[in-house]
């Protein structure tokens, strides 16, 4: 003889729909809470989706790097740079690094081609370069050992400088000059994209555009004839896994600091754990978010509570005659409970539509990359149900209590 | 005819901190199948009290309550619900009426928790509704009646299950004689259809229709005797 959950969810809505406004007012804790969960969790997800791209498109996991260490005093003295010694002795102690690039990068000037110039930073480097680095070949070739060997006067460009210097001719074969020497062209790189992440517009929209303004040159040619005084001062290598770089780091990173005498004038990352450190920092800012989305859904529950037990007093009278006319204790705290669920459950949805809209708004306008995933709507449902059993237990059951003399006689 | 009621010894106290009162002292009731008894006496005997033990909303102190051959004294919460629903009509003094549900939403509200079809709940309502005279008024909410078609509202309720007995305290208490009258009519068809019905009334005029006036008199029957 119990009324069935259909029944429940009918005389809920009546409820709901006789007291409109009270409804509303009790749901907005759980709407912002709600709202929230919706948008952090997407920026949160974009931001990682993000990371994982900006990491792949720079090269991969499985890459370690030596930069100098500008957190260093360097008053104290050192010179953040590598000789051609040093980088050999690197090489034949990690014979493990499946690729292995050191770089120069020489002060900016103009490259000219006939009548027109372009301003670029050039770097001379290692073929290992386009391993490292992950970079395609749109035309020719790239630098390779005989290059290195016999300090060849060709240069690489990238795509931008190649459109620069050369618009729609083919620049293969033909020559530049910069800081008077003359390279020839051997090669130009595909051209390196990833959509730009809040807002930067000094690139336009491609956020890796500063990566195809640049040149490149055999290391060796620049060390021998552009200036012997240049040193190394960044190395890039591969290793077989994101596994095997964390511990290739280590490695490299004693090695140079045994070179340097224990200063630590480099700096040598791992890119899976620049990753992970990422990946902790966005865990951080995420918890922060949920807690405070936690914290607002625990408020607008408790929100609920007190609203539904002064509804329960108020409707103690009709709880009366319900009873008295034969519902059971159970019916009473089914109705009660499934009326709060369906409050909180209604405002989980127009939570869940906010967050859209406000996701809408934020990856517009902050160009922002957001995923809203249909998770995160199934999740966002089924906490603010989760709220309104929670919170909607206790004066539900109240209500299921009263004791129909008392309550008939309640004015 | 069979005992539709049987009470023994039936005590009811309240319990008010350090004072306890004793609103029944030792009730012996017996009340046939089909009888239209009305009880009366003073404020405060205890009428009230027993219609609610014998409606089921409450349970004596100690005593025993048969209703229609069941023990029904000992009864857990929610056996005794089911036993307002299916055997017990009750009509107040103040309609309790659920002022956010029309009429027919109110007279239907036993048959939901009966477990009926949202169609046989309609049916029987407007069909109940109809015998008491506002068919033409199911969708009116309660405020928009007056206080006798409220309790004709309330008596469709009471009824509409069918059940084996009419309860009633004091039917006509916030009524005018015209309208008092009118709600006796009914109770007086119902009775004459076969049905059990039981009046608290403080009205003779309500008193000389029953078969039957039990008088109670501090917490006890004084005399029950045949009338007319
Ligand atoms: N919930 C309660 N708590 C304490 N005492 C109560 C309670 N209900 C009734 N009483 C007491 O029990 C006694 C009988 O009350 P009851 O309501 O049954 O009287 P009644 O005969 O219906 O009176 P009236 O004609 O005024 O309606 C009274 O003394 C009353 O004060
Ligand atoms: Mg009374």
């Amino acid at each position: 003889m119990a009324i069935s959950l259909a029944e429940s969810l009918h005389l809920g809505i009546l409820d709901i729909l006789t007291r409109k406004v009270r409804s509303a007012v009790t749901v907005i804790g759980i709407v912002l809470g709600v709202m929230c969960i919706m948008v952090v969790l997407a920026i949160v997800n974009g931001m990682n989706k993000t990371t994982m791209e900006w990491m792949s498109q720079r090269g991969g996991l499985s890459k370690v790097e030596v930069r100098p260490n500008w957190g260093y005093d360097f008053s104290k003295g050192g010179d953040p740079s590598l000789s051609l010694r040093e980088i050999r002795l690197i090489r034949e102690l990690v014979p493990q690094a499946t690729a292995f690039n050191p770089q120069v990068s020489l002060p900016e000037a103009e490259m000219q081609v006939g009548d027109s110039g372009y301003v670029c930073p050039v770097f001379g480097v290692y073929p290992d370069m386009l391993k490292v680095e992950e970079w395609k070949i749109a035309k020719g070739r790239f630098i390779n050992e005989f290059d290195i060997s016999n300090h060849n006067n060709v240069v690489v460009l990238g795509s931008t400088v190649a459109k620069e210097l050369f618009s729609s001719r083919d620049p293969l074969g033909r020559y530049v000059s910069w800081g008077g020497h003359r390279f020839m062209v051997i090669g130009v790189l595909g051209e390196r994209y990833m959509k730009n992440q809040g807002g930067g517009e000094t690139f336009g929209e491609n956020g890796l555009e500063y990566l195809n303004r640049r040149a490149f040159l055999p290391l060796s040619t620049v060390i021998s004839k552009i200036n012997p005084k240049l040193r190394i001062s960044s190395l890039e290598l591969q290793a077989a896994s994101p596994e095997k770089a964390k511990e290739m780091r280590k490695q490299v990173e004693e090695i140079i600091l045994n070179l340097k005498q224990g200063k630590a004038l480099f700096r040598v990352d791992s890119a899976q754990e620049q990753m992970d450190m990422m990946r902790k920092n966005s865990m951080i800012f995420t918890s922060i978010f949920i807690l405070i989305a936690v914290i607002s859904l625990l408020v607008g529950g408790i929100v609920i509570m007190n609203i539904m037990l002064a509804s329960v007093k108020e409707r103690t009278r009709e709880i009366g005659v319900r009873i008295a006319v034969g519902a059971r204790r159970r019916d009473i705290v089914i109705q009660f409970l499934v009326q709060t669920v369906l409050i909180t459950a209604l405002g989980g949805v127009v939570g869940i539509l906010l967050g859209y809209a406000i996701l809408d708004l934020v990856g517009g306008y902050l160009k922002l990359e957001v995923v809203a995933s249909v998770r995160m709507i199934w999740t966002a449902l089924l906490v603010s149900i989760g709220v309104g059993l929670l919170f909607g237990i206790m004066p539900a059951v109240r209500a299921g209590r009263l004791d129909p003399i008392e309550a008939l006689r309640e004015e | 005819m069979a005992e539709i009621i049987a009470t023994k010894n039936l005590i009811k106290d309240y319990n008010l901190g350090k004072v306890k009162v004793r609103a029944l002292n030792g009730v012996d009731l017996t009340i046939e199948a089909g009888e239209f008894v009305a009880i009366m006496g003073p404020s405060g005997s205890g009428k009230s009290t027993l219609m609610h033990i014998i409606g089921c909303l409450d349970s004596p102190t100690s005593g025993e309550y048969h209703l229609d051959g069941v023990l029904v004294s000992q009864m857990a919460k929610d056996d005794l619900a089911s036993i307002r629903n299916s055997k017990i009509g009750f009509v107040f003094q103040s309609f309790n009426l659920l002022p956010h549900l029309n009429i027919l939403k109110n007279v239907e509200l036993p048959l939901m928790y009966a477990g009926e079809s949202l169609r046989e709940r309609s049916r029987k309502a407007r069909e109940i509704l109809a015998s008491v005279g506002l068919s033409d008024r199911l969708r009116h909410k309660p405020s928009e009646l007056s206080g006798g078609q409220r309790q004709r509202v309330a008596i469709a309720r009471a009824i509409v299950n069918n059940p084996a007995i009419l309860l009633a305290d004091e039917p006509t208490g916030n009524l005018d004689s015209q309208a008092g009258g009118d709600i006796l009519e009914i109770f007086t068809r119902l009775h004459s259809q076969g049905n059990t019905v039981i009046i608290v009334t403080h009205d003779k005029a309500v008193a000389q229709r029953a078969g039957r006036i039990i008088r109670i008199m501090d917490g006890r029957i004084e005399d029950g005797h045949l009338t007319g």
